[in-house]
Order: C-alpha cells, then sequence, then structure tokens
C-alpha cells in the first residue's frame, strides 16, 4: 500500500512491526537515555527524564483496551457524531487515545484491539486512509 | 532548603464576593468582576485604597483585563498581575496572592477570577506533535473514558456515578451565586441529553461566565485598618504540582490530585479525616468519586458507597462540594478556583446559611487544569 494514501502518515505506517506484521505501526519513540518509550515520535525532549537522544521506534498495532464511550456531542469540523472513542494501552508500553470501529457497538475493558486503516477524508474532500482500532481478529 | 506557606508569617481570608455565574448574557466582564469585588471589600470592611495588590485571574478573556476593570474603583496605582492557569487560574493566583502577603511584600491583597464564554485554542496544538484523534477528545469525552476505567475497576453502574450531579445540583439549588440553581432527581439527571459515554448535560459542568473575589491579608495589615480576626479564615496549606509521568497515564488527574493533596495535607498537619468540608473540581461526575478516593477521604473503590451513605452531603462526615460544585454552581473557569475559597470561607465562619456544614473547622480547595496543573489550598477556621 501506499503510504501516500495515509491520512497522517507521521503517526502510522500502513506495514506492520515484526511483532504485528498484519497491523499497521504506529511511528513512536525511544529515549536512550531512560528507556522511556512513547508515541507520537518527538524530538523536543524526553518527558520522563529531559534527555534529548530519541530515536524513531515503531510501535506494534495491537493492545488492550483500557475504556471506551460513545461521544454523541461533537463540535468540531470533519467529523459527526456519534462515534466511538477508545484508549488502548499498546504491547509496547505507550496508552493512545483513538476512534474505535467496532460497528456501534461499545466494546469492553479488557478487550484485545489492533490497527486497521479506514477510508477517511483530508482537509479538502480528498480520499484518504485513518487508523482505528477494531478488535483483534482471533487467530 | 525550601520553606512552605505555614514557615511563614500567618496569612488570613478576610473578604469573599461573588457576581452569580450565569450563561452567557450582555453584562461587560467588568460588571461582573467590580460586582465581586466590591461584594469583598464590603465584606472585609475595607476601603479600596488598603489593598496593596491584586491578582487577576482569568483563562479567556483577551489580554491584560486587568486595570481596564479595576482602574473604576480608583487607580490606586497597585501592581496587577494576571494569572492564566487553565481551569486552576484562579487558585494560581490565590495562591500567589498569599506567597506575597506570607513573605510580607504586601499585607492586603486581592484576588479575582472573572471570564466570559470566548473560543481559544490550546497552545498544546502548536508544539506540532501529531495525535491519532485528539480533536475528536472533547473534555467531556476524556473523562467519559475514565468513568468507564473506573466503572470496570470498581463495579460502579452509571446510576452510581449520577448520584454525584444528585447531590450537587441539591446543593446547588440552595446557592444563590450557582448557574444551576434546581435540585434534580436521578431520572432527570439520566434522562437528560446524552453527551459522551455514560455522561447526560446535567452530568457535566455548564459553560457560564461569573466572577469571584477575596481578599488575603496578614494580622499587621488588619492591624493598620483597625480590623480583628473575628471572621478570619487562616490558609494553612498551598500546593501547586503538575504532571509527571505517571504508570497508569490515563489517570494522570487523580495521581496528580494524590500528590498534591498529600503535600498539602502533610503541610497543614492534618489527615484526610480532619477536612469538614472539600470543595473540588467536579467538572464530571466522575471526577468526584476519582479525588475524593485519591485524596483519602476514603479508600479505593469506597466512593460510590460513601457516596450512597451520605458521607459527603451536607451533614454528613465531609461535606463535599456544598456550593454545587462545578457541576451545579458552575465554572467560568478564571473564577471557580477563586469561588472555591469564597464557599470554604462562608462555610468556616459559619456563614453558609442552609448549606451550612455543622462545626466545620478544616476545608480543602481542589483544582485541576488542562497541561496538566493541580493546586491545593487547605483552610482553618480560628
Amino acid at each position: 500500500m501506499d503510504d501516500g494514501t495515509l491520512l497522517k502518515p507521521a503517526l502510522y505506517q500502513a506495514e506492520g512491526s515484526a511483532a504485528a506484521p498484519d497491523r499497521p505501526a504506529l511511528l513512536g519513540g525511544v529515549c536512550a537515555t531512560c528507556g522511556y518509550v512513547f508515541f507520537p515520535m518527538q524530538r523536543y525532549g524526553c518527558e520522563r527524564c529531559g534527555g534529548i537522544d530519541l530515536h524513531p521506534r515503531t510501535l506494534s498495532g495491537a493492545g488492550t483496551l483500557l475504556a471506551a464511550a460513545r461521544v454523541h456531542l461533537h463540535a468540531g469540523k470533519g467529523r459527526e457524531a456519534p462515534f466511538t472513542m477508545g484508549a488502548v494501552a499498546l504491547d509496547d508500553g505507550p496508552i493512545v487515545r483513538t476512534l474505535i470501529d467496532n460497528g456501534g457497538e461499545v466494546p469492553q475493558p479488557g478487550l484485545r484491539m489492533a490497527t486497521a486503516l479506514a477510508p477517511a477524508v483530508d482537509a479538502e474532500g480528498g480520499p484518504r486512509l485513518d487508523l482505528r482500532f477494531v478488535r483483534e481478529a482471533r487467530p | 532548603m525550601t520553606v512552605t506557606l505555614n514557615d511563614l508569617r500567618p496569612v488570613y481570608v478576610v473578604g469573599v464576593g461573588f457576581h452569580r455565574y450565569q450563561f452567557l448574557s450582555d453584562t461587560p466582564y467588568v460588571d461582573l468582576g467590580l460586582t465581586a469585588v466590591r461584594a469583598a471589600l464590603a465584606d472585609a470592611g475595607l476601603p479600596w485604597p488598603a489593598v496593596d495588590s491584586a491578582y487577576f485571574a482569568k483563562a479567556l478573556l483577551p489580554m491584560a483585563p486587568g486595570r481596564a476593570m479595576l482602574r473604576h474603583l480608583g487607580a490606586t496605582g497597585l501592581p496587577i498581575v494576571h494569572v492564566e492557569n487553565a481551569s486552576a487560574s484562579g487558585s494560581a493566583a490565590f495562591r500567589h496572592a498569599c506567597l506575597e502577603v506570607a513573605a510580607g511584600l504586601a499585607e492586603i491583597s486581592l484576588v479575582v477570577g472573572v471570564d466570559k464564554p470566548m473560543q481559544v485554542g490550546r497552545a498544546e496544538s502548536l508544539a506540532r506533535i501529531g495525535s491519532l484523534a485528539d480533536d475528536a477528545i472533547a473534555p467531556f469525552t476524556h473523562f467519559a473514558l475514565l468513568a468507564d476505567a473506573y466503572a470496570h475497576r470498581t463495579g460502579a453502574t452509571v446510576e452510581d456515578i449520577a448520584l454525584v450531579a444528585v447531590k450537587n445540583h441539591g446543593n446547588g439549588s440552595k446557592n444563590p451565586f450557582a448557574q444551576h440553581q434546581k435540585a434534580r432527581s436521578l431520572d432527570e439527571i439520566l434522562g437528560g441529553k446524552k453527551i459522551a459515554g455514560c455522561f447526560t448535560s446535567l452530568q457535566c459542568t455548564p459553560i457560564g461566565e461569573g466572577a469571584a473575589a477575596v481578599i488575603v491579608a496578614s494580622e499587621e495589615g488588619l492591624r493598620r485598618q483597625g480590623i480583628g480576626l473575628d471572621r478570619a479564615v487562616r490558609v494553612a496549606a498551598s500546593a501547586g504540582r503538575s504532571q509527571r509521568v505517571y504508570r497508569d497515564a490515563t489517570r494522570y488527574d487523580a495521581m496528580l490530585t494524590q500528590e498534591t493533596a498529600g503535600i498539602a495535607l502533610s503541610e497543614a498537619q492534618i489527615s484526610p479525616d480532619d477536612l469538614d468540608v472539600v470543595e473540588l473540581h467536579d467538572a464530571f461526575t466522575v471526577e468526584e468519586v476519582e479525588y475524593v478516593e485519591a485524596m483519602g477521604l476514603c479508600p479505593d473503590g469506597q466512593a460510590v458507597p460513601r457516596l450512597k451513605d451520605g458521607e459527603f452531603d451536607i451533614g454528613g462526615r465531609c461535606a463535599v462540594s456544598p456550593s454545587g460544585g462545578l457541576i451545579a454552581m458552575g465554572h467560568p473557569i478564571g473564577p471557580t478556583g477563586v469561588g472555591q475559597i469564597g464557599e470554604i470561607t462562608r462555610q468556616l465562619r459559619g456563614e453558609a446559611g442552609v448549606r451550612q456544614q455543622t462545626g466545620a473547622r478544616s476545608g480543602l480547595a481542589h483544582m485541576v487544569g488542562v497541561g496538566a496543573v493541580c493546586y491545593v489550598h487547605i483552610l482553618q477556621a480560628l
């Protein structure tokens, strides 16, 4: 897949990680000073120790749902309620807050989740793919 | 070695005043603020020229609203500083006024919070660090996620968490300065407009405007004005902290509250059991249950049973949000933390009328603000 179609190519890639090769990976970072793993990648400085030796790290698109909520009211442009938000603890450490695709049903905390790309539009209305978390397919 | 507020000379709250918190109106902010300041001066029995410095808390008003308002009291030339610290702006302003008086740089200082609803951006968005979907996470969604996690962790139901709103709307119905002044049943609250997760509109703080003012003073300042300590309330502790990296990153508000409240309680040399009244940042119902546990008012996971037992009612073991809290009293942002100090002062003076927590001697005010920052103050009757 061409990453040029992604809505936020600085945050994720279509290609998976070694741990989850079939799932889009998240583009995080790691602090060489203290080992703190974070998302997304940034170069300002480590939030935990202040170190500036920060390196990109591809994070696996798999994790565990911590919480979810159906949102019924949203004022921002380009997104219509209702939709479902969730907090997912990635297997690689960071916690991300993300859109959940689960057919309108609110999933329960503890559920295994994985990344997927879903159709979206950019600010100009052009077709793009954006990241969602969905229930992890059972092996 | 650093010192605490308690190591310096005593600081007292000697005057409180409000303009009612209300929905957006045509009233200029100057009217809102002057109403609160004049009420606080009258409450203290102090003339405006006796005030040495002013701290103006706001998060939404444009640059430098202070002198444009305060000059109408007479332009005495006092130093004015504006404090913006998100929801905790008023709490931060109060802390720094107390520190100035405690340090002896001023004898009498005014803290006033004024705001009107206006669209402002968040500086964090200018850092150019992307997010998957932060545009979709309004504050109510952030706390709806916490509510889902709290329910999952403790077994609390949607109805249990909504009981916070029943209590706080009941308290607000007795407060003439509250934005919402109507008692609500559990059915009314649960049947309201759906917002996010378990929240309906009456479980969320309203958007509004208003003003609150308090005057803090030293004993020397009061002596010079011929005023005694009869109605004074001592500021026993002041703590301010900001978010660190926590193991459970989603619960940073509670972790930060636990840390900041612990510092303040230690400084005041009291335990959570000694608190008679607490005003906390209950912008959303789940915050109250999270924070009473974080502060140590009850063990983890016990907030709902204690709430059901009436422990946090006015007349219970510790009245939580007797003003109505952010849910009913309102949260005009700049004024909110100042208003908490006003409510606790009235409680500790025994002047809270139908909202009075009988025999209240110690009170705690708590605010968190996006960032995140947290402030906790402890006040004590003399």
